[in-house]
């Protein structure tokens, strides 16, 4: 039991320290490297850098609102 | 109402900083448009990490456990003699 908190715990540490790696290498080490290393091959183009993380918090938000409205009208619901 | 005015007196302060860094180009420019996103991802990491590590040091008390379930069994045995049905067995 205790072992499947521990590797939960484990992985998400693990993905959330290879995220801040890649965004960090991609915003700030990137951009001071010449355009032709092989370096860029491994990282998607510089826009994508602001597009995805602004798309998965406004995923993130309707996926709030959509929830928050969701149990405020199964709670109307039951009351009439 | 105080709470919410100090989160608010800090984002403005955040806010100037990152308007005067803008003008002041100690950094290139292109890196200071990113500098809001980039603290913002870096702190939904920060959060995750700890909870992942929060998880992986959670105590589970294996004392207290047993000492629990002993309990468990001499609230269920008081309470089958004073007639009150228990009912998990």
């Amino acid at each position: 039991m205790e072992l499947a908190d521990r590797a939960v715990g484990f992985l998400l540490s693990l993905i959330s320290l290879s995220i801040f790696t890649y965004y960090t290498f991609w915003v700030i080490i990137l951009p001071f490297v010449e355009s032709d290393n092989f370096i860029h091959n491994y990282f998607l183009p510089q826009e994508y850098a602001i597009l995805i993380p602004v798309c998965a918090g406004v995923v993130l938000l309707c996926f709030l609102c959509m929830f928050i409205g969701f149990v405020m009208l199964k709670f109307k619901k039951k009351k009439a | 109402m105080k709470h919410v005015l100090k989160i608010f007196s800090l984002l403005v302060v955040i806010s100037a900083l990152w308007i005067g860094l803008l003008q002041a180009s100690i950094i290139p420019q292109s890196h200071t448009w990113l500098l809001p996103i980039y603290f913002i991802v870096s702190l939904g990491c920060y959060g995750l990490l700890m909870v992942g590590v929060g998880l992986m040091r959670f105590p589970t008390c294996p004392q207290e456990a047993l000492l629990l379930q002993q309990d468990i069994g001499e609230a269920k045995d008081f309470l089958k003699q004073r007639g009150v049905d228990v009912g998990s067995e």
